[in-house]
């Protein structure tokens, strides 16, 4: 059952949008939540719809298949919304007991609910078309400055990895763990919140003493392929600009310039 | 000189105690001198804690030595400077498929070594491409790891080697893990690399049948090494073997025991043909007729009607079984199957990996329920809304695989208490049930107020199983009770699950790879293929059926192909010769009379 939890899942097809360097894509989606941010009225945020638009179709996920990747979101942006429409001071059109909803509740809470749709779609976007480990590759070389006054920018993105390669298989070993000691006639799914805490400790135990074992295999499986840091390492296919990531960039830079224009306006 | 040579290594690990302070310390390899030419397949055996871990660890400056010197391509590991090239030169493949891939694609993983050393871009994808070429997966090369085999991530480690262009593969027990499909698969690849590329190979291992196509064995015990020589060299000293923990291919201990009844075969046989050969040479006085001719034509009657009207103690009938059903991931893991377990047995359930055997034990003790069909436990239907699964858990109880990973309370005696605590026992019973089922596995007392994890392999095995019999099962399902040990430590296990399951007179349902095993202690098997029941029988009948079975990627026990081999039958035979003593006694008339 928790094998089924995934996240930012990447679609495998080939589009212009899944070419593109990483980078700028992590840029790209940097620039579409400022423009969110800047525009406060309906019009702006059609703006943005445009621009979101364009580039879903061009990354050639089917809308079905971004729209379902909203689900596991949607209890927090209906929360959103009936908290701007009942809190929102202002004109009241409805009342019923302690409850009542504004004009500008009503305003505000379409409008926030639309921009943190747009939001998640926007940055669900990059994770359907770039892997986890270009957006690793990717960070790694945009904070790669940070470097230079002593962050360990190679050993986090290192970890990220790691990270991204053992989930899966440690959500398998807690499943298996689970059903050993349920087969040990354990209960996890009745009693209170303090017994079913409790309940957890034959999971949790054994899963980290299997982390550690792993951690230390992995370790030495790494020293023996000469792994040592981030320092004379080379890259198998290493991020490069290409033409048409010069040419997004330039795209990125017209639409935050038009948005700052529009701004006034809108 | 050759590639690696060792003189007088000797590793101790210090002991310390709770504080730091060193109590002593543990010889762990004692003055061993080895000299690897290049090119060689060399194979080191022993049983577990003999040392040969340790020493593969030298072999590449993963460790360094307390005494002695290790020399790998002329450079001393003890030498920080020549670290990288060391490790460069003599790779290393581990135990542990998962815990040795590092990236989520496969192709990635294969550049991490390269990409270490600064090997230029163009190098590396041309590296990883014939590495990959080399070990067969290139066609997996986009793949991510978690959706491969055990055996083909095993290659992917070794391919991940092989792109750092090195002079020597040492492999630390790379099949320990693997079913005897993926065990094959890796050493097919290991030994078309030392023949094709010249690489020289040392490969530990506790199997017997993978060292026979070896150059060299050495043999290790105590950290010392105990026997060195040919493979037929070390497979003539066959007691010596078997007094060092380790076993022999059947058909190396078959001809032994022939020779000790005056068959003048020679010494030394490594396999099914050596044998073949080596007893169609002998003279016509120790020739017998066909044994096969004396067993009747219709035999499978007589054995499935026993205990026919004795109620069934577990039966499925129409199970099938299918994971996520109505996704992508859609995957029927269990097809339309009906069998049934009777009191007392000892039912072995064989079928290779993904044929759906581990979800089918699961479902025995409702931890999976059926998409289609009932799972019934002296004739109820245990999926029933009303039905008290956890009860009917501690009644059938499930060891999984490797349940010593399962070990979490402070103390042994504590842990095996775990399951009668969660029937609701009191502290005196669970205690008494307790201490009953650690002496029934053979834990002595001395050690139970013992950490579960600081024991040896076999002893936490032994303790995890104590965990499930201490809920007093009336089915006893173990999961492969025998992966990853050593030969001694498979043994022990299986002879001491087969008094269990005399004395305290409790049905085993046992999943197994090892047919050898099954012949010796099934006395029903149920076959897998492909989420179907392929067979059920008694032993001796099923693997009668012996070209199916191999066609479906199985096997049979050594013995029975030796047999068939020796007295071709034109059509299948009602039973087959399936043990050791089966084939002597039909090889050797004389002796029973």
């Amino acid at each position: 059952m928790l094998r089924e939890i995934t996240i930012g899942q990447y679609y495998p097809v080939s589009s212009l949008i899944h070419r593109l360097d990483p980078r700028v894509k992590i840029i790209g989606t940097l620039v579409y939540i400022v423009s969110l941010f800047l525009f406060d009225s309906f019009a702006g945020l059609a703006v943005a719809v445009v621009f979101l638009g364009a580039l879903l179709f061009l990354s050639k996920v089917p809308l079905r298949y971004t729209l379902k990747g909203l689900k596991p979101i949607l209890v927090l942006l209906i929360m959103t919304v009936l908290f701007n429409f009942f809190l929102t001071p202002g004109e009241v059109i409805w009342k019923f007991g302690v409850f009542k909803i504004t004009k500008e509740g009503l305003y505000r809470g379409a409008f926030f609910g639309c921009r943190l749709l747009l939001l998640i779609l926007g940055s669900s976007l990059m994770t359907f078309t770039t892997t986890p480990v270009q957006l690793t590759d990717g960070l790694e070389r945009l904070l790669k400055p940070l470097s230079w006054i002593g962050v360990p920018v190679h050993d986090v993105a290192m970890m990220m990895s790691i990270a991204l390669r053992f989930i899966p298989i440690l959500l398998e070993e807690t499943d298996k763990i689970m059903k050993a000691q349920q087969a040990r006639g354990a209960d996890f799914e009745s009693g209170n919140i303090l017994r079913r805490v409790k309940a957890m400790v034959p999971i949790f135990i054994p899963l980290l003493l299997s982390a550690f074992r792993r951690a230390f295999d992995l370790a030495l499986a790494m020293e023996a392929r000469c792994y040592r840091g981030g320092k004379g390492r080379t890259k198998m296919r290493p991020l490069r600009f290409k033409l048409r990531d010069w040419l997004a960039l330039v795209y990125l830079a017209v639409y935050l310039t038009a948005v700052i224009i529009l701004r006034r306006w809108l | 000189m050759g590639i690696i040579t060792t003189d007088n290594l000797v590793f101790e690990y210090i002991r310390r105690d709770e504080n730091g302070d060193r109590i002593g310390e543990k010889r762990a390899i004692d003055g061993v001198s080895l000299d690897v030419e290049k090119g060689q397949f060399i194979a080191v055996l022993g049983h577990n804690g003999s040392g040969k871990s340790t020493m593969a660890k030298h072999l590449n400056a993963l460790l360094t030595p307390t005494g002695g010197t290790v020399l790998v391509c002329g450079m001393n590991t003890a030498d920080d400077d020549s670290l990288w090239d060391i490790r460069k030169s003599a790779g290393m493949v581990f135990q542990n498929p998962d815990n040795q891939i590092i990236a989520t694609v496969v192709e990635d993983d294969v550049a991490f070594g390269p990409e270490n050393l600064g090997v230029p871009a163009e190098e590396i994808e041309r590296r990883v491409t014939e590495s990959l070429k080399a070990v067969g997966m290139e066609d997996h090369r986009a793949d991510s790891p978690n959706h491969l085999s055990g055996g083909q991530k095993q290659r992917v480690a070794v391919a991940g080697i092989m792109a750092m262009k090195p002079e020597c593969i040492i492999m630390d027990e790379p099949t320990a893990m693997l079913d005897p499909n993926g065990r094959k698969e890796v050493l097919e690849t290991v030994h078309r690399l030392n023949r094709e590329e010249g690489i020289t190979v040392i490969l530990i291992t506790h199997y017997m049948s993978e060292v026979t196509d070896a150059d060299r064995v050495i043999v290790m015990d105590h950290g010392k090494v105990a026997m060195q020589g040919t493979p037929r060299e070390i497979f003539k000293r066959l007691d010596e073997l078997q007094e060092l923990g380790l076993d022999a291919p059947q058909a190396t201990i078959l001809a032994a025991e022939l020779r000790r009844r005056g068959i003048p075969l020679p010494e030394g046989i490594l396999s099914v043909t050596e044998i073949l050969e080596a007893y169609r040479a002998l003279p016509e006085q120790y020739q017998v007729s066909d044994p096969y001719k004396n067993i009747p034509e219709h035999i499978e009657e007589s054995f499935t009607e026993l205990k026919k009207d004795e109620a069934p103690l577990l039966e499925l009938e129409h199970v099938s079984y299918t994971y996520s059903p109505k996704t992508a991931y859609e995957k029927k893991a269990i097809k339309d199957v009906s069998l049934q377990i009777r009191q007392g047995e000892f039912v072995c359930l064989i079928g290779h990996t993904g044929s759906g055997k581990s979800t089918l034990i699961q479902m025995l003790n409702g931890l999976e329920k059926p998409t289609d069909g009932r799972v019934l436990f002296r004739g109820e239907d245990i999926n029933e809304r009303k039905y008290d699964r956890r009860a009917l858990r501690s009644k059938v109880g499930l060891v999984f695989q490797y349940p010593e990973h399962q070990l979490f309370e402070s103390t042994i005696l504590k842990d095996v208490c775990f399951g009668p605590k969660n029937q609701g026992l009191s502290e005196e019973e669970q205690r008494k049930r307790a201490e009953g089922a650690l002496r029934l596995v053979g834990i002595s007392e001395d050690i139970w107020n013992d950490s579960p994890l600081e024991i040896s392999g076999g002893q936490k095995r032994r303790v995890a199983i104590a965990g499930v019999l201490a809920m007093h099962p009336e089915v006893l399902i173990l999961d492969e009770p025998t992966a990853g040990l050593d030969p001694q430590g498979r043994d022990e296990i299986l002879s001491e699950i087969s008094r269990i399951h005399r004395e305290a007179g409790i049905t085993v349902v046992l999943v197994s790879h090892s047919m050898e095993d099954v012949a010796k202690y099934a006395n029903w098997v149920h076959v897998m293929d492909g989420g179907k029941l392929l067979y059920a029988g008694k032993p001796a009948i099923v693997f009668s059926h012996m070209e199916k079975l191999k066609k479906v990627g199985l096997g049979v026990p050594q013995v029975t192909e030796i047999m068939r081999g020796l007295f071709p039958q034109e059509k299948r035979p009602a039973m087959d010769f399936i043990t050791i003593e089966d084939a002597v006694r039909a090889l050797c008339p004389a002796d029973g009379r």
